[in-house]
Order: C-alpha cells, then sequence, then structure tokens
C-alpha cells in the first residue's frame, strides 16, 4: 500500500472521496457507481417501491397476492419449466461440443468456432425468430421434405407457437451459450492430472469417476445455472414469434407493463417484475457460487 | 486404436448434431428467404423488397449511431474504472465485479420497468435513452474482458516505468496503458457495439423503433423479407466476427503472451 501515493487519484483519495466509517468511494470510481446507481440501481429500487404501492399511492404489500396463484402463478411455473428442460439441453449439447472442441480442434479452428458460437448466443433475439419460422414453419423447406419422407410433424400436432416450440427455439442460442461458458473450465483440466491418475493404475472411467466429473461439476452447475436464468428471463424471441398462447412471465410482465392488457395494473406488473428479479437472482447467485468453486482449480 | 476409436466416434456425433442444429436450420431460413413471389423458383426479390424499404436506412444508421455511441461511452466509462481497480484501488474490486454481473441476475424486462418509473421525462423522451442501458446490459460482458486483458500485462510496472521517466498521467494512459490493454479495449468495443444493433428487449418495452424493432413490424407486412433481413443481418455478424477472430488469432500466435488473455475473456 505504500506506494499509493504515486498512482493517480490516489492523493485525492482522503481528500475528495465520498467517505463514510467503514465503506468509501474513492474519486476514480465515483463515475462507475453513479452511473450504475442511477441506471441500474435506481429503476430496480423505484419498480420495488411502485410493487409495494397501491393505485391509490398506499403502501401495501396486495400487488403480491396474484403471484401466489392462479394466471401469474402458471406463468412463473411455465417460465421456470422453460428454463429448466432448455438450460438441460442446452447444457448437454453445448457441453458435448465444448468438450470436442477442446480436444480436438487445432488453435484456429477453436478461435473460429468461439466466435460463432458468441454470434450464435447472442443471436436469441429476432433474428433467430425468423430462422426458426423459415426452418420450422408449416412451409419450410425441412417441414416439407419431412412430409414427403412420409413425418408430418404438423399433422402430429406440432407448432412453433407452442410450449415445444418454444424449447425447439431457445436451445438454439443455449447451446452455443454453454459453449462459451464451459469450454475454459475444461481447459482448466490439466494433463498431469490425467496422467497421474494413469501412471498410479487408474483406468479411463477411474479417471472420469474421481477426477474430471468431480473437478467439473461445479462449473457444470454453473453454467446450467447461467443458462437456466438467461431462458427464464428471454424476451426478444418468444415476442417476436408473438406467442400468445404460451404464458411466458417476461411477455406477461411487457404486456402489463405496456398496458395492453388492463393499464390500472401496472402496479402488479412491478411485483412480477421483482418476483422475476429474485429467481433469477437466485439461479445466478448459485452460478456466482459455482464459479467460485470451479476456479480455485485454475490457479 | 480404441482411443482413435472414441475420438472419431465423438467428433462424428458432434459435427452432425451440431448440423443438424445449426446448419440445418439456418440453410433452411437461407432457402426460404430466396424464394420468389408465390413459391415460384429462387431469387433475390426478397431482398430487394427490404433494401428498398422507406425505414431500411434511417433504422439501421439509428441502430448503428446508438451501437457506436455505446461502445464509445462503455469505454469512457469503463477503461478509467478497469485501469484504476488494476492500479491502486484494487481492494474494490470485488465490489465493481458483483455489481458488474447484476444485468445478468435481473431480468432485461424488469429493468425496463424500472426505466418506466425512474427516468425523467427528459430521459424517456430522447432514443439516446437507450444508451444508457446498452452500456449497463453489455457491463458483464465488457469489464470481464477488459479486466483480464489489463491482468494479462504488468500494468503497474509500466504504469510507474512510465511516469519515473518523465511522462504526464494523459500521455502515460495514451501511449502505455491504451496500448497495453488494446485488445481488450477493441473487443469490449464491439461486444457493447454488437449489443446495441441486436438490442429488442429493452428497445420495444420502451418504444422506441430501431433496426431490430423495425424487422418485426415490416414482418406484418411481408413475412418473407423479414426472413431475408433477419437472414443478412445474421450472416453480417457471422462475417464480422470471423474475421475479427481470424485476425485476432493470426496475432494471438505470433503473441504468446496473448494467449492466456483471448481464453479468459470467455
Amino acid at each position: 500500500m505504500n506506494q499509493r501515493t504515486v498512482l493517480p487519484g490516489s492523493e485525492k483519495v482522503r481528500e475528495l472521496g465520498i467517505s463514510g466509517r467503514k465503506f468509501s468511494i474513492p474519486l476514480p470510481l465515483l463515475p462507475f457507481f453513479i452511473f450504475v446507481g442511477y441506471f441500474l440501481a435506481w429503476p430496480i429500487t423505484k419498480v420495488f417501491i411502485a410493487s409495494l404501492k397501491s393505485n391509490d399511492n398506499k403502501w401495501t404489500l396486495s400487488n403480491y397476492g396474484p403471484l401466489l396463484h392462479g394466471v401469474y402463478l402458471h406463468s412463473f411455473i411455465v417460465s421456470i419449466k422453460i428454463g429448466l428442460i432448455t438450460a438441460l439441453l442446452g447444457s448437454i449439447f453445448g457441453g458435448l461440443f465444448a468438450f470436442v472442441i477442446d480436444s480436438y480442434a487445432g488453435p484456429r479452428l477453436t478461435s473460429v468456432l468461439d466466435s460463432i458460437s458468441a454470434v450464435f448466443a447472442n443471436s436469441g433475439g429476432v433474428p433467430l425468430a425468423f430462422t426458426f419460422l423459415a426452418s420450422f414453419g408449416a412451409n419450410a423447406g425441412l417441414i416439407k421434405l419431412l412430409k414427403r419422407w412420409g413425418w408430418d410433424l404438423y399433422a402430429e400436432g406440432f407448432s412453433i407457437f407452442s410450449f415445444t416450440g418454444i424449447c425447439l427455439v431457445y436451445i438454439f442460442f443455449q447451446a452455443p451459450l454453454m459453449v462459451l461458458v464451459f469450454k475454459p473450465a475444461l481447459k482448466g483440466l490439466r494433463k498431469e492430472w490425467r496422467e497421474a491418475s494413469t501412471s498410479l493404475g487408474g483406468s479411463n472411467a477411474m479417471y472420469l469417476r474421481k477426477i474430471a466429473i468431480p473437478i467439473l461439476f461445479p462449473s457444470f452447475v454453473g453454467s446450467f445455472l447461467l443458462l437456466f436464468a438467461g431462458g427464464f428471463s428471454a424476451f426478444a424471441t418468444a415476442s417476436a414469434l408473438t406467442v400468445g398462447n404460451v404464458p411466458l412471465i417476461p411477455l406477461v410482465i411487457g404486456n402489463l407493463i405496456n398496458g395492453n392488457v388492463i393499464s390500472n395494473k401496472t402496479h402488479l406488473g412491478a411485483s412480477l417484475a421483482i418476483g422475476a428479479i429474485v429467481i433469477a437472482f437466485f439461479a445466478m447467485s448459485g452460478y456466482v457460487w459455482a464459479q467460485r468453486k470451479s476456479t480455485q482449480w485454475r490457479k | 486404436m480404441k482411443i482413435n476409436l472414441t475420438k472419431y466416434s465423438l467428433v462424428g456425433i458432434a459435427t452432425l448434431l451440431a448440423l443438424i442444429i445449426f446448419v440445418v436450420p439456418y440453410s433452411a431460413s437461407i432457402e426460404y428467404s430466396l424464394r420468389g413471389d408465390f413459391g415460384k423458383g429462387h431469387n433475390l426479390t426478397n431482398y430487394y423488397w427490404f433494401i428498398h424499404q422507406d425505414g431500411f436506412l434511417s433504422h439501421l444508421s439509428l441502430s448503428l449511431e446508438l451501437g457506436l455511441l455505446a461502445g464509445i461511452l462503455n469505454l469512457l466509462l469503463m477503461v478509467p474504472t478497469a485501469t484504476m481497480l488494476h492500479l491502486s484501488l484494487q481492494r474494490y474490486k470485488p465490489i465493481v465485479d458483483f455489481i458488474c454481473i447484476l444485468p445478468l441476475m435481473i431480468p432485461v424486462v424488469s429493468l425496463a420497468v424500472g426505466a418506466e418509473y425512474s427516468m425523467p421525462s427528459f430521459i424517456q423522451n430522447s432514443q439516446f435513452e437507450l444508451v444508457f442501458f446498452f452500456v449497463i446490459l453489455a457491463l458483464p460482458f465488457t469489464f470481464r474482458v477488459l479486466d483480464s486483458a489489463l491482468s494479462a500485462v504488468p500494468l503497474k510496472t509500466l504504469v510507474e516505468a512510465s511516469r519515473s521517466l518523465g511522462a504526464s498521467w494523459p500521455s502515460t494512459i495514451i501511449r502505455v496503458v491504451l496500448p497495453a490493454a488494446r485488445g481488450g479495449i477493441s473487443s469490449a468495443f464491439f461486444l457493447s457495439f454488437a449489443l446495441g444493433i441486436g438490442e429488442y428487449t429493452m428497445t420495444s418495452l420502451l418504444h422506441w423503433e430501431t433496426f431490430t424493432t423495425w424487422t418485426v413490424v415490416i414482418s406484418q407486412q411481408n413475412l418473407l423479407g423479414s426472413i431475408a433481413l433477419s437472414t443478412f443481418s445474421f450472416l453480417f455478424a457471422v462475417a464480422l466476427l470471423v474475421v475479427i477472430a481470424i485476425a485476432t488469432s493470426r496475432r494471438k500466435i505470433r503473441k504468446n503472451s496473448e494467449i492466456q488473455l483471448v481464453e479468459e475473456t470467455v
């Protein structure tokens, strides 16, 4: 700490920083804290306050009542289910891709595949929705081809505007996202551990069971939770597909806030938004915990 | 022999899966977007259609502008912050780390609701409102990229050397810090730029019309045109990122020290 006087701003810290007894924000970090405070903390605080107010501006808990039963509880359950199913499939497929890329691809191919994964992982939006319509819609070439071969998906009740359809479309960004978040963990597995295990007489299965899986497990769970939070709160794709008959919680909140349904229900929108934050927050806390657990091997 | 067999079957299964869930749908969508009127033949009709739409250029340029501003604002805010965290204020890093992961914890829909409740009308009445929120949404990615770029170089030593050789603070920042973190800074910029161009949730909930929301609006007139438009923007993004990846990986191979940097950014 004795170098501090040499470094920028540190002299000013004591003079100008906002200081409390235990916590002080040094001057150079003020812009960041002000920005995040105003554009992140303040909006969320306002939603929280709004969720505790009634239409005539009195404090109340009644906005949280509808979350516990009926249609709104049902949308939470549907969104949680979508999150779980797509995170599970996405992490299995993505985990396999990550493993194959990590083990067998050269550096150039790896970096190309990485950026393709990045594009796909972030394409979970409007373009994805239209791509999906083009590939699985009733008029899509693929669907027609399958029909010619005797497998008429639509006759079997398949629809892209259904729960199954949403699950299918979300995998397109969940699996690449898994590649992005899980690959660093695979990189952390050291060759020496495998060699040590083999030279001590361990079989492949034993290496997997006693070393690889225990080490990778926290990262896998963490990545799963990240994918869950993403799938749970995804809005763009579903909204662009105008999936009215699958009551996803982000769509429900969006409708309430835009006053598309009943205009005096915006306070309910606020309490639903807080509910969504609580669920995503729990999942992401698990992710942060798992991340911490898994990086201890990478030092 | 046995190992080779597992290797080939694993690679085979993964390639097949990747083909089924990625290549097939995207090529299907390219095929679809090339269909002519009334399903006759294949041509570029749908591409001509969206290029000649009234809003095409204006919405595209608005999106590019917002993305550009988001990228710049992000760098202005985060480069000094990340630099300071590496120089003298390391003890604040856990707090900043935590704050920067919050946008992933808070569903965008909820933040949009909050924006409607909290922003004063002079901000809500301007489309540049979106820039601030794009910067927030990009924080988890940009901070990590900048942080690992700065960790990969001995920043403290470089800065002290520059200062003791008599360079002023501004010249130290421009001639030492920025070049040292060049890779991280450019990826941070591109990440927030890309996020700004493709953002939909915040934009539509705050009732703004950018390129992405416009795509949805015109899909009601011409679905094939919208599919063509999506295919166009998707291919554009892939091409851009692959070019960037190849360009940076060439540098990586030359400079061994940068390999770790890129590994940690993801």
